[in-house]
């Protein structure tokens, strides 16, 4: 048996070259440390002085410029956040934020203010593009109803299908898998560029991505423990990227939120519908539940968008242009082949019966649409002389 | 014997009436454990059968849900919605199918008979609703729901017509 190395007699790596490749971004990472230097090695001085002095300073046991004494009493539920904002200086959001880091919102951080540093990737300063009057009541059933899709779904219950049916189901399931995690991505995008003051928004934007990971993760495993992935769409790529790229969170949340989600829960309300096992039942039921509360928060945070801006008329006319593109661009997804042609195979029981499959989607197609422009609606954003997409399905019109 | 064990014995119960809802609501709150694992139900949902009442016409009833329990259930002879934040409406034919098809699947109904499957296109259960917002309190507890439903495999049904 060989001696154990010692470290100094460790030799580079053959390929060190590969190990330099992020020289840059530390070197720069350094740079913009050592321009601050000035504030935080004064910190650092004084904290190691005092400490090797033996001294305390006992400066965060003074309450004044706080609001400290008063305790939050919870509800029924427990300490929710609407329970603790009820204490007086702890549930004002700013209209427009102006804390650039984690100070908690409520503390004692006014003094402190000139030493902190900016976080130059909070952009989002306006309470009115984030904010929805439903938020902290979905953030609390959020986490009520998460569920674990590993172990709650009764996947040793799985029936085979016959060929047709399987296909159908695992490509529905290939287009969810591909879909779902563009409405995580999308709010982790603006997550982080949201200043902690919207804590509540940015809770509930965090329940979201928990929601779209497990709806990735369920429906990948829902097709691979049928047969396997199927076909990725072009269609589909461009709606996302169109969602993701969108250039405010309101444009985004509305495309994402109140149509995309809108359609896909619409799409899960149909798979629960079509689906030929109970495994695949509760699925459907599970994540169409999660769906319908981002639904209901993009309908609310449009509406408080629109009924709190300044010039209604101008921000309802350029969401009104966002959205002739962003519907057109939904569209291409959801007329493609491979989500329209696996949900008729469901629906109409085979791949024999796609025509009458096709019938029943047109149906659906009417009800989908409707269901979309009430919402708007409902939002105080009628699109309902103004929608690109067409109420009927366009199927077999030129035949 | 107890009024709560009282609730809960296993006597068969007409549909529809408040009784048979109420048993429903009795089953929930039994079984706090279960409604803990699926979360919050904070809505007012009503059940309509349209041609429920003895004179053909329709019977509803609003099943208020809220935290982890059926608070109540409210009798009403009309579609209107009322308090609720939705309804779903559907002929008593339907409604003894769905029941009939929970109480042999001993608690599931078969694929035909969740309440999504029947209400989906509209037919032959209708989700009726005036706000958008509020309709989606059935999607947003649907799981909730089914297994409130669900819950009627435990006791006997009878069916007056």
């Amino acid at each position: 048996m060989n001696e154990p190395t010692r470290p100094d007699q460790l030799k580079p790596l053959p390929h060190a070259q590969e190990y330099l490749m992020n020289e840059e971004q530390l070197a720069r990472y350094e740079g913009m440390f050592r321009k601050d230097y000035q504030t935080w090695a004064q910190i650092l001085g004084e904290n190691v002085e005092r400490i090797k002095r033996g001294s305390y300073s006992l400066h965060w046991t003074k309450t004044e410029g706080g609001h400290w004494g008063k305790r939050a009493k919870p509800s029924s539920r427990g300490l929710t956040y609407t329970d603790i904002n009820r204490i007086r200086g702890y549930g004002e959001l700013p209209e427009r934020a102006d804390w650039f880091n984690f100070a908690p919102r409520g503390s004692i951080r006014e003094p402190y203010r000139d030493r902190m540093p900016i976080v130059d990737a909070y952009t989002v300063l306006e309470r009115d593009e984030l904010w929805a009057e439903n938020v902290i009541s979905l953030y609390e059933e959020a986490k009520a109803r998460q569920w674990n899709a590993t172990k709650d779904i009764a996947w040793d219950e799985l029936e085979a299908l016959p060929e047709d049916l399987e296909k159908a189901t695992c490509q529905l399931c290939t287009f969810l898998t591909e879909v779902e995690f563009v409405a995580g991505d999308f709010p982790a995008k603006w997550l982080c560029r949201t200043p902690q003051d919207f804590l509540e928004v940015k809770s509930f934007l965090t329940t979201q991505l928990m929601d779209e990971a497990r709806h990735q993760e369920v429906f990948r495993k829902r097709a691979i423990a049928g047969g396997g992935l199927l076909h990725a769409s072009p269609g589909f790529e461009w709606a996302l990227k169109a969602i993701l790229d969108a250039p405010t969170h309101t444009m985004g949340t509305f495309l994402l939120n109140l149509l995309g989600e809108g359609l896909v829960l619409s799409v899960f309300r149909s798979g629960e519908m079509i689906a030929k096992t109970q495994v695949d039942k509760e699925i459907f039921r599970r994540c169409l539940q999660d769906e319908a509360r981002h639904v209901s928060y993009g309908v609310l945070e449009l509406k408080n968008y629109l009924g709190t801006h300044k010039n209604r008329e101008a921000a309802t006319e350029e969401m009104h242009r966002f959205a002739d593109v962003g519907e057109q661009v939904i569209l291409t997804a959801f007329t493609e082949a491979a989500l329209v042609e696996p949900v008729a195979v469901l629906l109409g029981g085979g791949l024999k019966h796609i025509d009458k499959g096709m019938e029943g989607l047109a149906h659906m197609w009417r009800m989908f649409i409707d269901e979309y422009l009430q919402r708007c609606q409902a939002a105080g954003f009628d699109r309902s002389a103004r929608c690109t997409i067409p109420r009927e399905l366009p199927w077999g019109v030129a035949a | 014997m107890s009024a709560a064990a009282d609730t809960l014995a296993p006597a068969a119960l007409a549909f529809p009436s408040r009784a048979w809802f109420e048993r429903l609501a009795a089953l929930m709150n039994a079984n706090r454990t279960r409604q803990e694992q699926l979360g919050y139900v904070d809505c007012i949902a009503q059940f309509t059968v349209l041609d429920g009442a003895p004179n053909g016409g329709p019977l509803a009833y609003r099943v208020s849900f809220e935290e982890f329990e059926a608070l109540g259930v409210e009798e009403v002879a009309t579609r209107e919605l009322g308090s609720a934040d939705f309804a779903l409406e559907g002929s008593l034919a339907i409604w003894r199918e769905m029941i009939e098809s929970i109480a042999a699947g001993r608690g599931r109904p078969d694929l035909e008979h969740s309440l999504n499957r029947l209400s989906h296109m509209g037919t032959p259960l209708k989700l009726v609703y005036e706000s958008p917002i509020r309709m989606d309190c059935y999607f947003r507890f649907n799981q909730s729901l089914q297994e409130f439903v669900n819950a009627s495999a435990q006791f006997t049904t009878t069916f007056g017509r």
